[in-house]
């Protein structure tokens, strides 16, 4: 791994975590989802749960919001352990699973007003609430509209503001921007930066690498273990390893004449591109001497790392180990 | 502690799903009505126009008049038939299910007293029209002979009834509670038990399924509510819809059909909800075991074919062999479906079914309380 996670240090205050799990295993029927995790999210702040399907993300969500059985390791929420404070927890925190549909033959506002009463929100309380909702999500002229006819973007919206009727301290979100459209994504994140200014703290898992980028604490997540854990720009700013974008006529043809070149320690497609890594740095000569070697190589670019770069490059290390 | 405004608001959004959902409104109120008008018409054991041919070889005057005797009936539908014809061909051929044979010399043997003879033959694959036409002929056949016999000579009457009845002991039956026979009166009482444990056990399970496949259970659990409170809010609307359905089944049974209940109305409430216990814990179960509408909707029809096979619905459930009989005790249906019909058709007090309340109570009791202890408010 070319980077320390900068951020270790900082997280050992535990009286300030929202959320603390300490060598965290589960399985579901003998499949392991997650293995000895440990893992901290600071009050106040967004972070992030990064990775790809399957990596663990809605288990660490899950255990969280009370809904595991922790028999390894420990899960402590508000300072509260999981299996001991249920209830507690519960009053405390917001979830929006991540099949939010809510619904769909009830109204906007009968949706909200019920999860209210499951909360056991005065009805004059609830009504204030409920105005404060609809003006950040704007579904206040839509109030009387049943769920099923809501767009994603709303939809969303609606099950966010469910989650959120009840004022928790914690929002924990599991992959809530699955399947919206790119505008709507945009929104749902400065909701998300509105909210934390209004000093909730959000648990957000994604699989989008660009969503990575807007949290303010990322753990990256692969096969049920911790990959890379920090504070997103400081992992970009401090990635060392080279990156170059190569565009070529036959991308695939190129791939496989560069997995035979020393310097280069991954390649990945990023659409029409080519996405190498390189320990060193790899100058106009080589470059050259490669093209030589297969003319399909039209272009060069040396590149800033993204989250997905490293994500993969880290992903590909693991499964060298 | 149980917060009476969770449950509240649960009921409140569960009767605005149901009655914002046509399919459910069609289920609960359309559903019954239909099942009465087919299962009470359609299914029936009563054995009437039954298809029968004549194969007269005497062509007497009184082989004629037999053969009137029979068209007096609503029972028999007389088919025409060929000198040329056999009983085999008849049948064979479908064109009638019973055929009687009167050979030669039927009017002459009977004018002598010399053993007139006739042969009935029956389609016995229907073995149960078989049997119910036969004794429908005997009996068409004996009042026919007595008639002629008595129009000629009283005393031959006599003689005859000497040597066919034992001793002369004149027998008489009389069907209690149902003296019509009519099996509308047998069916309705159980379609009303099928259609309290469809509407309890299958839609409850499904509707506690769906809110798993759309992944609002999910999001229910994360709140404070209680798992009681969650089954309590979720299960009281079926349990009321069953009682509706039961009430619009027994007002329509009356006005198809005139079955009115005879006995006590407010103990078929009890029952149906000692009943409903069962049902109810069985569809909790069947939720606990499927994460799809699909496998809800297997399971609850593996359940409720063997709960109306052997519950009597069709086959009463005293016919069946013994080890039959002893999986059958262990069916709730099966005691349900006895304490309707006691009740409807019988007029039953309750005390007469006090062993029967014990062991419903019984069921209700492990159904409902082990499924409220399997259903875990966790993924």
């Amino acid at each position: 791994m070319t980077l320390s996670p900068p951020d270790s240090e900082a997280g050992s205050k535990v009286s300030e975590a929202a959320v603390s799990l300490k060598g965290f295993s589960f399985q579901y029927q003998a499949h392991p989802a997650v293995r000895d995790l440990s893992l901290e999210v600071q009050n106040g702040i967004i972070h992030g749960l990064i990775g790809p399907d399957g990596a663990g993300k809605t288990t660490v969500m899950r255990s969280i919001c009370t809904l595991l059985d922790v028999a390894e390791g420990s899960v402590s929420v508000f300072g509260l352990e999981v299996n001991k404070h249920r209830t507690e927890i519960r009053s405390r925190l917001g979830y929006m699973p991540q099949r939010f549909s809510l619904y769909q033959d009830l109204t906007v506002e009968e949706n909200l007003r019920f999860f209210a009463r499951l909360f056991g929100i005065p009805e004059q309380e609830y009504a204030r609430r409920r105005e404060t909702l609809y003006s950040f999500s704007r579904l206040g002229p839509f109030q009387n509209r049943r769920a099923k006819a809501l767009s994603g973007g709303m939809k969303q919206k609606l099950a966010l503001s469910c989650a959120l009727v009840h004022a928790p301290e914690l929002l924990v979100l599991d992959e809530p921007t699955f399947g919206v459209d790119p505008v709507s994504r945009m929104e749902f994140w400065d909701i998300l930066h509105d909210l934390k200014k209004q000093g909730s703290t959000i648990l957000v898992s994604t699989a989008y690498m660009d969503e990575a980028e807007k949290c303010d604490h990322v753990t990256l997540l692969h096969k049920g273990r911790i990959l890379l854990d920090g504070d997103p720009a400081r992992i970009l700013k401090n990635w060392t390893t080279n990156i170059y974008s190569l565009g070529s006529d036959a991308p695939r043809e190129l791939a496989r004449f560069l997995a035979s070149q020393p310097e280069v320690l991954s390649s990945q497609f990023f659409g029409a591109d080519l996405h190498i890594t390189a320990k060193e740095e790899i100058g106009a000569t080589k470059f050259r001497s490669w093209q030589a070697q297969c003319p399909s190589l039209r272009k060069w670019e040396k590149i800033p790392a993204g989250m997905e770069d490293i994500f993969l490059e880290l992903m590909e290390n693991d499964q060298d180990r | 502690m149980i917060s009476f405004s969770a449950i509240v608001s649960f009921l409140r959004k569960e009767f605005l799903q149901i009655l914002r959902s046509r399919e459910m409104l069609v289920m609960i109120f359309v559903f019954p009505i239909v099942e009465l008008l087919f299962l009470g018409f359609a299914v029936s054991n009563e054995v009437r126009h039954v298809r029968l041919a004549f194969l007269d070889y005497d062509r007497s005057a009184e082989s004629r008049e037999l053969v009137s005797a029979f068209s007096s009936t609503d029972r028999f539908d007389i088919v025409p038939a060929e000198i040329s014809d056999t009983p085999y061909t008849i049948l064979q051929s479908w064109r009638a299910q019973a055929v009687v044979v009167i050979p030669a010399h039927f009017g002459r043997d009977l004018n002598r007293l010399d053993g007139p003879a006739l042969q009935i033959v029956l389609d016995g694959v229907d073995g149960n029209t078989a049997t119910i036409s036969s004794a429908y002929c005997s009996g068409i056949i004996q009042s026919f002979i007595r008639k002629e016999l008595k129009s000629r000579d009283p005393r031959l009457l006599a003689m005859l009834t000497g040597q066919t009845l034992t001793g002369g002991v004149d027998l008489r039956h009389r069907m209690w509670f149902n003296p019509d026979l009519r099996s509308s009166l047998f069916i309705i009482p159980g379609i009303v038990a099928v259609l309290v444990t469809i509407t309890s056990m299958l839609l409850s399970a499904m509707s506690l399924v769906r809110e798993k496949e759309i992944g609002t259970l999910e999001q229910l659990m994360v709140t404070p509510v209680s798992k009681i409170e969650l089954l309590i809010g979720k299960l009281v609307p079926f349990w009321l819809i069953s009682f509706v359905q039961m009430a619009i089944s027994l007002v329509f049974a009356f006005l198809i059909f005139g079955v009115r209940p005879t006995g006590n109305i407010p103990a078929l409430f009890l029952f149906s909800n000692v009943y409903l216990f069962t049902t109810l814990g069985l569809g909790i179960f069947i939720s606990t075991w499927s994460s799809s509408q699909q496998q809800a909707m297997f399971f609850a029809w593996f359940c409720m074919v063997f709960m109306l096979l052997l519950g009597g619905m069709f086959i009463p459930v005293a016919n069946m062999p013994a080890a039959i009989r002893a999986i059958a005790a262990i069916n709730p249906m099966n005691h349900f479906m006895v304490v309707v019909r006691e009740l409807v058709i019988k007029g039953a007090g309750f005390h007469e079914l006090h062993n029967e309340f014990l062991i419903l109570l019984a069921f209700g009791t492990v159904c409902l309380g082990g499924s409220v202890i399997a259903f875990r408010k966790r993924v």
